[in-house]
């Protein structure tokens, strides 16, 4: 990943390149757990990876050739887990990332999966429907040897969602010649998906938020919250936060914020967002822009947007005693170190954001057992997993003196170390 | 009771609510009371004609040898409708007339009905045509092991579920369960439903058509605004009929009337239902027996005063020429198709609303659901809380074709129908055209 500047310098590169960031996290995870060089290597690498092209009549009736991914990082745990994601910059290593970090992801709430990714290269805005239709027929039908309910349960990402689930569903059905949901996650609910999937992120953050702040000993009525973005993840996690009691005083897009320090009325900003696509003009509020809003003061920071939002040069104008991250990796290794250093607590994104994971693997279940919950039983059930997540990454974090951060790797890395010794080599 | 010659004159009534029996083309009759439902909901025409052609039609020869060591071959089928919402899941039946066309319509019947509790299967029907009276317990054993293993790579807990119909007890239920499991090579319970209670039958299987027209009857009882204990005819007192008479009874309802095929006895104060029960059981009929009570004929009792109706014995027991008699204000179909067509047009000119067989009678299904649920996860639940998800079943159904009909102004089983229509045609629309 680039900052799309060509003048960065070197270090500037590295910081904002999640995924070294992520290596750096691993290895000084490791070291904590003492992991010998050889289980060091065996976690680091991916278990297997498949390429496929795939051959497709367009609209136009030319032939052209999609080149697709499909790379599982380890299934010491489970069957892989992980998303598809339709962009014309997938990259085979961001592929790999992306699948490592699942594998450390469905550890840390202690899903019985692995981590897997897989990505094909080509640009949704440029393909009809039909054509996107037979790119996932084409790609599930390709890479269907190693997936299956048992196997890899792939999940809707960028540009991919529950029509391309259903595809994919569908494909793997008519090869295999018997129904299989438990293929895929984040399927209409009409093909076995499950209720509460579309918020579980956003209310996953909620939770996370609110065992931070017992931590802490914040209360909601007397906290002030910024979230950043607003968006399936923002815009849930906001209104969810605006209904347990918090203070929300600010919220984003794309374009910028607005800001109101009495509180927002969260599901009137949202019901604007909806009708005027932006949040532009929205009355009862200042207007900032986005790099102001991360100065604002406040308690509790919601980054719920993109990657490198926290960095080395806007860390030291953060005010908030408490960021917990809705997005994946926006916060950068140097800022980590200095909010460290400041005794403010991050929760980071493997477990923040981690309700989305929780709630498709609760999906996979109810499609193996036939029988699906009830929007109360499935939101139940993620909060115990949010809840005894959190406080077993805190009771961590503890006990080596270090970060959530740290901790929450160390606990993901050392649970499938462990399932490691336990399997021994398969020769 | 309205007897096959009667209706033969009634050329009306052969036009039924739901699909009949003796009917020469079934299916394309059951369908084109969807074609309304689709018309009206503006499904698109070539999906909605998908949906007018079962998925596939298995016919296999089953040769075995009989008792006397000769050989005989019977003639199997397998009808799958649809698959859009899962795998089909629908009756076998052991019978000495079946017809295909039949097997097709029932197929599409339990699309409908699956669709609209919500469970997540698409419709089958098959059968074997075989005598069952004729032949020897060992020769109809062998015929039905051999129709699953000629079925076999077709049948499956995710392709393709059979539940029990005309001929069908338990016990030909675990055969093919058994013949299934052998040549899987593992055990393989959930292709089946309606199997002994110890090979992972559930718990109230057989009660669960009466239990789900008990739920839906007090549904009906608040949203018609009628007595809370109602006064209650009932026809037939088999599986569904005694069994809802029973319920009903021990549940403070006035069972005012109750009929088997012999006739019907009458008491507007309430009969002493176990005490007919079990005099039934005694002596096959409920005509002998003593007790406070009117002796009428089934057509007599159909007209008798009372708050509900519910049919729960034959097709087209309300007909033409009895619908203007009716003085019950609800009626539930407890029985398949037990309103004719032209009846349901009377009936909704006089006002008097019918649950149609397709919502009012779907226990068994959801029963063959929960079956083959605890079957894949090899835990058995409780009767408790059977009765308590068959209610959800039942409440959220209702609840669904209430919404339906609101929305749009129809009758309750047109939107039903229509409710069937639009979630399978959306499943349809979901998966895409696989090639």
């Amino acid at each position: 990943m680039s900052t799309g500047t060509a003048v960065a310098s070197a270090t500037e590169r590295d910081e904002f390149n999640p995924f070294l960031a992520m290596a750096e996290r691993f290895e000084s995870a490791a070291d904590y757990l003492e992991l010998d060089a050889g289980v060091r290597e065996v976690l680091r690498t991916p278990d297997r990876e498949l390429t496929v092209s795939i051959p497709i009549v367009m609209d136009d009736g030319s032939l052209r050739v999609f080149r697709g991914y499909r790379v599982q990082h380890n299934f010491l745990r489970g069957p892989c887990k992980g998303g598809i994601r339709f962009a014309p910059d997938v990259h085979i290593d961001e592929v790999r990332a992306l699948a490592a970090w699942m594998t450390w992801k469905c550890s840390v709430v202690a899903l019985p999966f692995g981590g897997g990714k897989g990505g094909v290269i080509c640009d949704p805005r440029e393909l009809s429907q039909s054509e996107l239709e037979r790119i996932t027929r084409r790609y599930t039908a390709s890479i269907m040897d190693i997936l299956g309910p048992d196997r890899d349960v792939p999940a809707p990402d960028m540009n991919t969602n529950e029509q391309t689930m259903a595809w994919i569903m569908d494909t793997y059905s008519m090869h295999v010649r018997r129904t299989t949901t438990a293929i895929v996650t984040g399927k209409p609910l009409s093909l076995g998906g499950s209720k509460g999937r579309t918020e579980a992120t956003g209310r996953g953050v909620m939770l996370s938020c609110r065992e931070a702040m017992k931590k802490l000993g914040m209360r909601p009525e007397s906290t002030r919250v910024v979230v950043q973005g607003s968006g399936n993840v923002g815009g849930i996690g906001a209104m969810l936060l605006h209904r347990e009691g918090y203070n929300v005083v600010s919220i984003s897009d794309m374009y910028g914020a607005v800001h109101n320090e009495k509180g927002l009325d969260v599901p009137d900003v949202l019901r604007w967002l909806k009708e005027h696509r932006a949040l532009e003009g929205y009355p009862d509020a200042d207007h900032l822009d986005n790099d102001e809003q991360l100065a604002l003061d406040c308690e509790l920071l919601v980054p719920a947007a993109t990657e490198n939002q926290i960095t080395s040069q806007n860390v030291h104008k953060v005010q908030a005693k408490l960021i917990v991250e809705g997005a994946n990796g926006p916060t950068t290794a140097p800022a980590d170190k200095a909010l460290e250093e400041r005794g403010v607590m991050v929760v980071p994104d493997i477990l923040a954001n981690a309700g989305g994971v929780t709630v498709s693997y609760f999906e996979w279940v109810q499609d193996r057992m036939g029988y699906f919950w009830t929007e109360e039983i499935v939101n139940s059930r993620l909060e115990q997993t949010m809840v005894s997540s959190f406080n077993e990454v805190e009771a961590c974090s503890r006990e080596y003196g270090v970060s959530m951060r740290t901790a929450a790797y160390i606990l993901a890395i050392g649970r499938v170390a462990e399932v490691y010794r336990l399997r021994g080599v398969f020769a | 009771m309205t007897t096959e010659t009667e209706l033969q004159h009634e050329d009306d009534d052969l036009l039924p609510s739901t699909p009949a029996l003796d009917e020469e083309s079934p299916f394309a009759t059951m369908m084109s009371l969807f074609d309304e439902a689709a018309a009206r909901l503006g499904v698109d025409p070539a999906e909605y004609a998908i949906l007018r052609k079962p998925d596939r039609e298995i016919a296999v020869a089953v040769p075995i040898p009989l008792d006397n060591g000769t050989m005989a071959v019977f003639d199997g089928y397998r009808v799958q409708h649809n698959a859009g919402l899962g795998p089909f899941l629908g009756p076998l039946r052991l019978a000495r007339d079946i017809k295909v066309d039949e097997l097709r319509a029932l197929a599409a019947w339990m699309t409908w009905k699956c669709a609209v509790l919500n469970i997540p299967f698409g419709g089958a029907a098959g059968g074997i045509r075989i005598n069952t009276k004729r032949r020897s317990r060992s020769e109809v054993e062998r015929a039905v092991r051999r129709y699953a293993a000629d079925l076999f790579g077709v049948l499956g807990p995710d392709r393709d579920i059979v539940t029990p119909d005309v001929g069908c007890n338990e016990e030909v239920m675990a055969w093919v369960m058994d013949s299934i499991s052998s040549h899987e090579r593992h055990t393989e319970n959930a292709v089946v439903t309606g199997k002994p209670l110890s090979l992972g039958g559930s718990e109230g299987h057989s009660d669960s058509v009466a239990r789900g027209l008990r739920v839906i009857l007090r549904l009906a009882l608040e949203r018609y605004k009628l007595p809370d204990a109602p006064s209650v005819l009932i026809q037939g007192i088999g599986r569904v009929g005694g069994t809802l008479a029973r319920l009903l009874h021990q549940g403070g309802f006035r069972v005012c009337g109750l009929s088997d095929v012999q006739g019907a006895v009458y008491n507007p104060r309430g009969l002493d239902v176990p005490a007919l029960l079990a005099c039934r059981a005694e002596n096959g009929t409920i005509t002998e027996c003593p007790g406070e009570f009117e002796k009428l004929s089934n057509q007599e009792m159909l007209a008798m005063q009372c708050d509900v109706l519910i049919p729960c014995a034959v097709a087209n027991a309300v007909h033409s020429r009895n619908a203007r008699d009716v003085q019950a204000r609800l009626i539930l179909e407890g029985a398949h198709g037990p309103v004719s067509a032209r009846a349901d047009r009377i009936l909704h000119e006089r006002g008097i609303p019918v649950v149609p067989d397709i919502l009012a009678n779907a226990g068994g299904v959801v029963a063959d659901y929960f079956e083959w649920v605890q079957n894949r996860q090899g835990f058995a639940w409780i009767d408790a809380v059977i009765q308590k998800r068959i209610t959800r079943f039942m409440t959220e159904a209702w609840r669904s074709v209430s919404e339906v009909q609101l929305q749009y102004g129809v009758r309750m089983r047109m939107a039903a129908n229509m409710l069937a229509v639009e979630r399978v045609a959306k499943a349809d629309e979901l998966r895409g055209v696989y090639a």
